[in-house]
């Protein structure tokens, strides 16, 4: 189980456990979805209150809205800015399995047997990919069920191990893309940002994100905290929304249940509209542990310590 | 690194109005085509065969006047800028398109972004406060620097919207509104 702490090689990473999320003493496992309980939300003084200058752009990516804001006191924000875009535009066209160029597409019409050589960035979250699988019994499962044993990624390339396997990245791509945006702000000399791709967010440097929930039933969003030093994301699961698990978790033996975005199957849902909101140190991590804590519907999976993740289950 | 999240009340408070103001239409002018030392502003009109050769094309032109930001560089037209508004189901979103001056997409860039209550959406008070809304505000604090999770919001509006523009501009080029 090591290929997990080594998938992902960067500064934030510490081998074998990552850092611990400290949830504020309020915060709960599994929230309740009682809606005429009101709690005041945590509007304590960060470092945000009082400060201005922040740089914020969003362009249409990866199928969303991607917000990218930059600190107070950022040398050339403009350049840091597009950096970060351009690695988010360069991780799309290699991902994306709508993008016929994509080594993902182009590895759906490869026969059985046959392979493709991949850029650096499309191997580290193949391995990802096949490390969280892994690591997870098989709830994560980029194949959506297709084919979990039928691709392996291996020495710089991708194999196709059975024939009609076909790979969607949806459950690991935008945090994936997230975290390399970060590192572009980072390497530009930018000392606080954030990214978030549609609701895969992360924050670095001596700020606290405050964050809202929306509300996909109905609309509106609903504060939902701060967010310093780490990643957050939420998927939404409910008939017709973008994340759908790809079989009904609770009706299949543990292990056996797998989770993705974008099934076929919309009506698998377990009831409608609920998320899960999973908080990591790394956004590629969130976004995942999403999809493994709405498969498996266990808040305190033991993959989220292992990763110094947090998970909370919430109607919405 | 440690990774702190303060949890405050999860889904329990009322909806409330999420706005964010990124840049105005002479700041994503300026982003697009910095180069230029002279913004025209000029009016694209399409004729009824026109918006009949988007529809067959699958871009409904929903507006016969498209106002166009013309970037020129002494004579030389470096591109345009066109500026256009899409609602979705929660959300309005403004966003800009430069296109060069071969007809290419050089940037889209979004403007403005209000996500509200789903009722609010459709009363047209709520509409019209956006309408000619200049986003020029630089970023407030506290409020301004928020960000959304949960369920991811689609930009299909935007890029349809991307499409039908760049449509626009074709059409408009070939008609002679515009330098070929």
């Amino acid at each position: 189980m090591t290929a997990l702490t080594t998938a992902q090689p960067g500064p934030a990473a510490p081998a074998g456990r990552l850092a611990a999320i400290a949830a504020a003493p309020g915060a709960a496992a599994c929230a309740s979805t009682d809606t005429s309980t009101d709690t005041s939300t945590d509007t304590s003084a960060s470092p945000a209150a009082g400060q201005t200058g922040w740089t914020r752009r969003a362009r249409p990516l990866l199928g969303t809205l991607v917000d990218i804001g930059l600190a107070p006191g950022s040398p050339a924000p403009a350049a840091a800015l597009a950096a970060a875009f351009d690695a988010i535009a360069a991780l799309q066209a290699q991902l994306s399995r709508f993008d016929p160029a994509s080594a993902i597409s182009r590895f759906q019409h490869l026969p059985a047997g046959a392979s493709l050589a991949l850029p650096a960035s499309a191997q580290r979250v193949l391995h990802a990919a096949q490390a969280l699988q892994q690591a997870s019994g098989g709830l994560f499962d980029i194949s959506l069920g297709s084919g979990p044993a039928g691709w392996r990624c291996q020495a710089g390339r991708l194999h196709k191990l059975q024939p009609g396997v076909q790979l969607d990245l949806g459950g690991i791509a935008k945090g994936f893309a997230v975290d390399a945006a970060v590192r572009a702000l980072q390497r530009a000399g930018c000392p606080a940002g954030w990214v978030n791709a549609g609701g895969d967010v992360r924050v670095y440097g001596d700020v606290a994100l405050p964050l809202h929930l929306r509300d996909a039933q109905h609309g509106g969003v609903r504060p939902l905290g701060q967010l310093r030093g780490g990643a957050l994301a939420s998927s939404h699961f409910a008939p017709g929304s973008r994340s759908q698990l790809h079989q009904l978790a609770p009706a299949l033996p543990a292990g056996s249940a797998r989770a993705s975005c974008q099934s076929s199957h919309p009506d698998a849902n377990p009831q409608p509209g609920w998320q899960v909101s999973v908080a990591a140190p790394r956004a590629l991590w969130a976004d995942a542990l999403t999809k493994i804590v709405a498969a498996s519907r266990d808040v305190q999976h033991p993959l989220l310590a292992r990763l110094g993740a947090s998970a909370w289950l919430h109607g919405g | 690194m440690q990774a702190h999240i303060s949890l405050g009340a999860l889904a329990l408070l009322p909806a409330s109005v999420f706005a964010v103001d990124y840049l105005s239409a002479e700041q994503a002018a300026q982003a697009m085509f910095g180069e230029a030392d002279r913004v025209e502003q000029r009016e694209l009109v399409l004729d009824a065969s026109q918006l009949q050769a988007l529809a067959a094309a699958g871009v409904a032109g929903r507006s016969a006047r498209w106002p166009v930001r013309l970037a020129w560089q002494g004579k030389r037209l470096l591109g345009l800028v066109v500026v256009d508004a899409v609602v979705g189901k929660f959300e309005l979103i403004s966003y800009a398109v430069g296109i060069a001056a071969d007809g290419s997409i050089k940037q889209v860039e979004i403007l403005s972004y209000r996500e509200s209550h789903g009722h609010e959406i459709r009363l047209p008070a709520w509409r019209r406060q956006f309408v000619g809304k200049t986003v020029a505000a630089p970023l407030r604090v506290g409020e301004d620097i928020a960000n959304i999770s949960g369920a991811t919001l689609s930009c299909n509006h935007v890029t349809d919207g991307v499409r039908r523009i760049v449509a626009v501009v074709d059409l408009a080029r070939r008609s002679g509104q515009l330098p070929a």
